[in-house]
């Protein structure tokens, strides 16, 4: 026996839809941005992992506030879908010491 | 409403408020947080294992094809955007726009599907395979030196391949949808599967753009 | 309309007015909660019985090491690729030791903690009427039962079970020139893949379910200890699987296509399983023993007829535990050649990780200091839990110290530790609990003298079986050793070896008494009352056993906490969560969280 869906999000504030062309829009853009850095710059290595990796973020942000809603999401929601988040940090960051 | 009106009498009002999102909402983020750390764990051993040995490995653009991912990451975010193009048609009462937007976003997944399979195609015709004896990768310069090795080619496969799995389900599931748009079965007021399936969507293209900047670009 | 009514059947219940579904889908593909906790009631007993006869097989090596003098029971109907004229052969041994630890952790322990009583105890406890998801649920549990029977089949292939431990170190378990075992591996590979699918699947259900479906007043600070730590468990499980499936794909995989992803050649990394294993491992025994925390605060308070010493810290230290327990893995791998500096780190938190499960310890004996104590079966069990843990809980902190670990570390000391924690913590939690809500589940009570004697032999031989492990282990015994009596120094020890075995035989065969127990009981037990053992948390105000649906189409409203024990706004000596007492001497009926 499910609870349902109404029309109005429950909970959820009514919102505006976010213009999701522009989201599109950036996504294009940072992800041509992510391959011009990737092969035409000339920056050291860690720079150049650490502006990638910034870049993916961002357009995982974008995709998982805007696509995913999760910005007109109660704000419990965003702390249930951030709780991976650290656990990754930790594993993937505690192995690196591995080969320090 | 549906069917599930016999169950009214024991509906939400009367129980207390929740997180404030409806059950199927919120079981759907609760299974893609697990699937966060099921990536985490793949993509986890493939940074662990790289920087551990970077000559197991090849550089950007040697072996693998960033131009052709490049658009096939293109055609996976135009396939998040038809997706909540979709969803915003049904919130808006506009059936029709469902109807269309959710063909596109599973045609546009099956494209991305598609391009991966040949990519796997030409890689593996290239000598780009998981198993030692047969490792064959020259990278751009034929006769040059192998680039990688073999852990490569098993580590490209595993994540990639995972996440092709992930998004042939979604497809499948966006053609079940897709069906049942076009049979009339979503209303302005009941379309739960929809906004579910589209998150499982969103995420797949998600984990993809993790994906892409870790395994082709850096 | 038909009012379908079978008093002979065990798990049989009154059905509300149109409950005319066939016997298949009330029993066998059922999508009630309370049946499929029954289902996998039945399931976990047998595996527990197979894990149990697994370990008898090893200690009878342990004890009589290769004697033809005292040849292994059973023996003569096992191939001879396993046994050979009562002598077992190493490779069987590893595979019993490997086979026991997996079936145990996997299909016993974990299934009977969250599999039997997430399934039976939220919907109730929390005022539900069923699941949020209940056809997934039904997928969960029969996603159990292939995975369950995978295990068992890997028995019967060539080459025999797994036999690289139940930790499947690599590159012992992934290549069969070290092992001798390559099907067996695998199968033991896919079968915990499956096992993680239902899981999963379970755990997104409980989540959800007491996320949004808590009765009218049931605020998460009213919820009964059992539903905090289920939903906690839950919230682990939800994060560690799928760490340990990516962890098996990767390995089956090396198993099955030779990639090397934890083999040294080629840039493959054996520490890395042991890192991705771990990071499961560790979270998996909180998931062994919250759930059984929760039972024990739950039953503890019945008995004590006391409110829980400090409800708040409790829950903050289930989280608290839960918490930590995810930065501590590394405690491990001591002796693995990892970073020394990640040594010292997982040092630090391991210590740290025993400050909550010590308030959890002193908040138990608050409970019961000064208390009215009712001595029923499930207390006696839970006062078990409560003394065993705390004993491997203090042998846990010898092992958390890096430079202790050294000569401990892989010895009988580590087995004592689990034993003490798993045995002497979890299994005495699980046949508490069994006896506590067996009148719930069934509508019988189990029987009393039969109970008590099950717990006091139980609780004798289980300390005669393992405490001497502490010794051996710290004489330098092994684990996983086929024939001690081959070094020198153990074979001075020998004779604890002996000890321990015969004791484990009469523990294993203890266990019989509460088997007969539960069978009988369902058919023969004393019919029970809906509240036989007078406590407050809501499964208790419905009949026992509940209907399809529980509350017979009207939620209860909750009115206060589960611990209201000895309350003076009543005469009786407790008073449940749904009773509406005239004038309400507390706060007003809260409106949110």
């Amino acid at each position: 026996m499910e609870t349902h869906p109404v029309a109005e999000p429950i909970g959820g504030k009514p919102h505006a839809s976010p213009n999701y062309m522009l989201i599109w829009l950036f996504l294009f853009i940072l992800t041509v941005a992510e391959v011009l850095v990737a092969f035409v710059s000339h920056l050291p290595k860690t720079a150049l992992i650490l502006i990638l990796l910034v870049l993916a973020v961002w357009k995982a942000l974008l995709v998982a506030l805007y696509y995913m809603h999760l910005k007109f999401e109660p704000k419990k929601l965003w702390i249930v879908a951030a709780a991976p988040l650290p656990l990754v940090l930790i594993l993937v960051g505690t192995v690196l010491m591995e080969s320090w | 409403m549906s069917s599930h009106a016999a169950a009214a009498h024991l509906a939400e009002p009367r129980r207390m408020p929740g997180i404030g999102v409806y059950n199927m909402k919120l079981g759907m983020w609760v299974f893609l947080l697990s699937e966060v750390m099921f990536f985490a764990s793949l993509i986890g051993a493939y940074i662990i294992l790289r920087f551990a040995n970077p000559e197991a490995f090849g550089l950007p653009g040697e072996v693998l094809n960033v131009p052709l991912t490049g658009v096939n990451t293109f055609i996976l975010i135009c396939s998040s955007v038809t997706m909540v193009k979709a969803f915003a048609a049904i919130e808006n009462g506009d059936r029709n726009g469902l109807k269309w937007y959710l063909l596109a976003t599973a045609l546009l997944g099956a494209v991305f599907v598609g391009i991966q399979v040949v990519e796997y195609n030409v890689l593996a015709h290239e000598g780009f395979v998981p198993i030692a004896s047969e490792y064959a990768a020259h990278g751009r310069d034929e006769t040059g030196p192998l680039v990688g090795g073999p852990l490569y080619g098993a580590t490209f496969y595993t994540m990639t391949g995972f996440h092709g799995l992930h998004v042939t389900i979604g497809v499948l599931c966006l053609l079940f949808l897709t069906v049942r748009a076009f049979m009339g079965k979503y209303t302005q007021a009941n379309h739960g599967g929809v906004e579910i399936v589209g998150l499982y969507w969103h995420f797949v293209d998600l984990v993809w753009i993790i994906l892409f900047t870790i395994v082709y670009l850096i | 309309m038909s009012t379908i009514v079978l008093p002979q059947d065990a798990q049989g219940h009154a059905a509300p007015h149109h409950d005319d579904r066939s016997f298949v889908r009330k029993y066998i593909f059922s999508t009630d909660h309370k049946i499929i906790g029954i289902q996998f009631l039945f399931m976990s007993l047998f595996f527990l019985l197979v894990g149990g006869i697994l370990a008898m097989a090893m200690r009878w090596q342990l004890a009589w090491p290769s004697d033809p003098n005292v040849p292994l029971p059973g023996g003569g109907m096992l191939p001879e690729t396993m046994v050979t004229n009562g002598i077992m052969l190493p490779e069987f041994y590893n595979s019993l030791v490997t086979m026991h630890g997996t079936i145990m952790v996997f299909f016993a322990i974990m299934p009977l903690l969250v599999g039997v009583w997430a399934n039976y105890l939220i919907p109730l406890q929390i005022g539900a009427e069923d699941m949020a998801f209940p056809r997934l649920n039904m997928a969960s549990f029969w996603t159990a039962v292939p995975a369950g029977l995978i295990m068992m089949s890997s028995f019967f292939v060539v080459g025999g079970a797994a036999n690289a431990g139940w930790t499947g170190y690599a590159p012992l378990s992934v290549n069969e020139v070290y092992s001798g075992v390559k099907l067996g591996q695998q199968l033991w590979a896919l079968s915990l893949i499956t096992l993680g699918f239902s899981s999963l699947m379970g755990s997104v259900n409980y989540i959800t379910t007491i996320v949004n479906m808590r009765a009218p007043g049931m605020t998460y600070m009213r919820m009964p200890l059992s539903t905090w730590a289920l939903f906690i468990t839950s919230i682990l499980i939800l994060l560690a699987i799928p760490v340990l499936t990516g962890a098996l794909i990767l390995m089956f995989f090396d198993q099955t296509l030779g990639t090397t992803f934890y083999q040294p050649q080629d840039g493959g990394q054996p520490l890395l399983w042991q890192h991705l294993f771990w990071f499961f491992g560790h979270p998996e025994v909180y998931i062994l023993i919250l759930p059984a925390m929760g039972f024990v605060s739950d039953i503890l308070s019945n008995g004590a007829r006391k409110p829980i010493f400090g409800y708040t810290a409790m829950v903050l230290a289930i989280a608290g535990i839960a918490f930590l327990g995810w930065v501590v893995w590394g405690h491990h791998m001591f002796m693995s050649g990892m970073n020394p500096m990640l040594g010292s780190t997982f040092m630090v938190t391991t210590m740290l990780i025993a400050v909550p499960s010590a308030i959890k310890t002193f908040n138990w004996l608050g409970t019961l200091y000064r208390a009215n104590i009712r001595f029923h079966v499930p207390m006696l069990h839970a006062l078990a839990f409560v003394s065993m843990f705390v004993i491997g809980g203090l042998s846990g902190i010898f092992l958390a110290n890096t430079p202790v670990d050294i000569p401990l570390h892989d010895t009988y000391f580590v087995v004592a530790h689990i034993h003490y924690v798993l045995f002497g913590g979890s299994l005495f939690a699980i046949f508490g609990a069994i006896t506590y809500w067996f009148p719930k589940m069934f509508g019988r009570m189990m029987n009393k003298p039969l109970g008590y004697v099950h717990f006091a032999l139980t609780f004798v031989f289980f300390n005669l079986t393992f405490f001497p492990m502490h010794m051996l282990g710290s004489g330098g015994h092994m684990r996983r050793l086929y024939d001690p009596t081959q070094y020198p120094n153990l074979a001075e020890m020998q004779d604890t070896n002996v000890f321990i075995t015969i004791s484990a035989l009469l523990l294993f065969g203890t266990q019989f008494i509460f088997l007969v127990n539960f069978f009988w009981s369902l058919f023969k037990g004393e019919k029970a009352p809906s509240n036989p053992w007078e406590a407050n948390s809501l499964e208790w105000a419905a009949p026992s056993p509940p209907p399809h649906g529980n509350w017979d189409g009207v939620l209860p409203t909750v009115h206060r906490g589960p611990y209201e024990y000895a309350s003076p706004e009543t005469e009786a000596d407790y008073l449940p969560q749904t009773v509406a007492l005239r004038a309400p001497a507390r706060t007003h009926e809260p409106i949110g969280d």
